[in-house]
């Protein structure tokens, strides 16, 4: 995996490769993917635990000032 | 780098950028602390966690697609040609500022050995995106929901601002050779689109519950907590330095860049790659925040929440030609643009019924477009660009700064790319039901059961400890 294993013979090079991330040059649409998934993931996870979150709040019909009674002193 | 001289260069740009980067850090700081100063105890958390989520949502899109619309879409596409291509088309050929280094999958959006400012370029930029979208978040408190917050943050975060910024807020933009568009620290590129975005969202979202009488009189929600608010005011003002400087290029020899034979100059530049400098600027930055401060404590009556925001609208008003002011000029510019701010919010409140709970729209949105005009007339004639100065409409060369250039770039900034796809996004959003949450609530508070949590929590602990 590594895309460096001598710096020196890195540097020294003709031309020096400049990316030198693991995997350069050939796992960057693959990981622009994964990080796709991941945001579009989070998105609907999100979305869901919040609606069911907020359904749940509002069956219960708190008063305006209900919320005082959980003030805490920590 | 194998010239030492040029080394430091590329390494004091980079160091530049990235103390940039980190001082606009402090503008999300003040918005989080400012947003929950102005909101009620039992929505505090929910005000805090939706504007912190603006950091990752925006920056992972900002990765994805919005650095590099910013580089593809300088010439419309199909409006103006690319002095770099010739052509109308999307940049994506080979030329160095060409799209096709900023697509996410590229070596340079890396760390790159031959790379040292891609990076912290793109940092800065993300941070203006971080701020468009936290302008919106602080207009919506205690009513939206995180689901709908998130879509419309990457929508101005990631995507509306960045077309703006490629049309107005680049070297190559369409905006500068067709009508002369001048906006160099962002009155409209970021405040005024993000002010006309927050009310199209307004438009549909609507008021907080029993912000309006039966009668439609307003009823003042003042900010809860006017400590948080001041410190987090004065962290947006701090942050506001290091935009500022982010705005700039810190040294740039212009004799090459404009094809002077034999002249070197070295200087700062703004974004368009004409010549200011930092020191000027700062004198800018200051007398604009001084003209604000001191009309928004005359107009507000002494009221801290508007005198403090009417600092940074002042500011916002001058930005757009601030890198050429004279001090006086910004302040007074500051100070002209706080009264047309101040007073449009509260008659837009009682006509329209909007209820802007921070007065994101009048402070961003309102005093920058203010700003662009006022621009158009005190610059009038200054060279929107150092290359090839030529006519309005004329397309293939650079317009002069002129009121009428600025009047529609401010409608662009302010309507196009602002109100009209906040107010378009938000209707689907409603159309679905996801936008606002239920009305109980809103009543409840949206911290309802953490507080419950807390409260359960504390008693367990109590009793444990007896």
């Amino acid at each position: 995996m590594a895309t460096v294993t001598n710096w020196i013979d890195h540097l020294s090079a003709k031309e020096v490769v400049g990316a030198v991330y693991p995997g350069a040059g050939s796992t960057e649409t693959l990981l622009v993917i994964l990080g796709v998934v991941f945001w579009i993931g989070w998105h609907v996870i999100t979305a869901r635990s919040e609606s069911e979150k907020l359904s749940r709040l509002a069956r219960k019909r708190h008063g305006a000032n209900d919320h005082k009674s959980n003030v805490t002193e920590w | 780098m194998t010239d030492q001289l040029g080394a430091l260069t590329v390494i004091f740009t980079e160091f530049y950028y990235w103390v940039t980067v980190v001082l606009m850090f402090l503008i999300h700081v003040g918005f989080c602390m400012y947003e929950v100063g102005a909101s009620r105890y039992k929505h505090h958390q929910h005000t805090l966690m939706k504007n912190t989520m603006v950091i990752p949502l925006v920056t992972v899109t900002w990765f994805f697609f919005g650095w590099w619309i910013y580089w593809a879409f300088p010439t419309g596409p199909g409006i103006a040609p690319s002095i770099m291509t010739e052509s109308t088309a999307l940049i994506m050929d080979d030329s160095t500022f060409s799209a096709k280094w900023y697509a996410p999958n590229t070596e340079f959006m890396a760390v790159n050995l031959g790379d040292h400012i891609s990076g912290v370029f793109w940092a800065a930029f993300l941070l203006f995106s971080w701020t468009a979208a936290s302008i919106v978040s602080g207009a919506i408190i205690e009513r939206i929901t995180t689901f709908a917050f998130g879509i419309l943050a990457i929508a101005i975060g990631s995507f509306f601002w960045v077309i703006d910024a490629a049309w107005g807020w680049h070297f190559d933009g369409w905006m500068l050779k067709i009508l002369g568009y001048h906006d160099a620290y962002a009155s409209g590129v970021i405040h005024a689109i993000a002010g006309g975005f927050a009310l199209g969202v307004l438009m549909v979202l609507g008021p907080r519950i029993g912000k309006f009488s039966s009668s439609g009189e307003p009823r003042n929600i003042g900010p809860r907590n006017p400590w948080l608010v001041t410190i987090g005011l004065f962290l947006i003002y701090t942050g506001f330095w290091g935009f500022y400087a982010a705005c700039n290029i810190p040294i740039f020899d212009l004799g090459p860049e404009y094809g002077m034979e034999g002249v070197t100059y070295w200087t700062a530049t703004n974004i368009y790659v004409t010549p200011t400098t930092l020191s000027g600027i700062t004198y800018n930055f200051l007398m604009s925040l001084s003209g604000g401060l001191l009309a928004g404590y005359v107009v507000a009556k002494g009221d801290p929440f508007w005198t403090y925001s009417s600092g940074l609208a002042g500011i916002i008003c001058a930005s757009a030609g601030n890198d050429l002011y004279h001090p006086i000029q910004a302040m007074l510019i500051g100070a002209i643009g706080v009264v047309i701010a101040y007073k449009m919010h509260y008659w837009v409140e009682r006509k329209f019924k909007i209820d802007d709970a921070v007065g994101a729209v009048a402070v961003h949105g309102y005093a920058g477009f203010a700003g662009l005009v006022i621009c158009g007339f005190v610059l009038n004639g200054y060279p929107s660009s150092g290359y090839n100065v030529g006519a309005m409409w004329d397309g293939s060369t650079y317009a002069s700064i002129n009121p009428l250039g600025q009047f529609l770039g401010a409608i662009i900034m302010f309507v196009v790319l602002g109100l009209i796809p906040g107010y378009v996004l938000a209707r689907i959003l409603n159309a679905f039901g996801k936008l606002r949450i239920p009305r109980e609530v809103e009543i409840a508070g949206l911290d309802y059961e953490m507080m419950e949590d807390d409260r359960d929590a504390e008693k367990a602990v109590a009793s444990s400890t007896r």
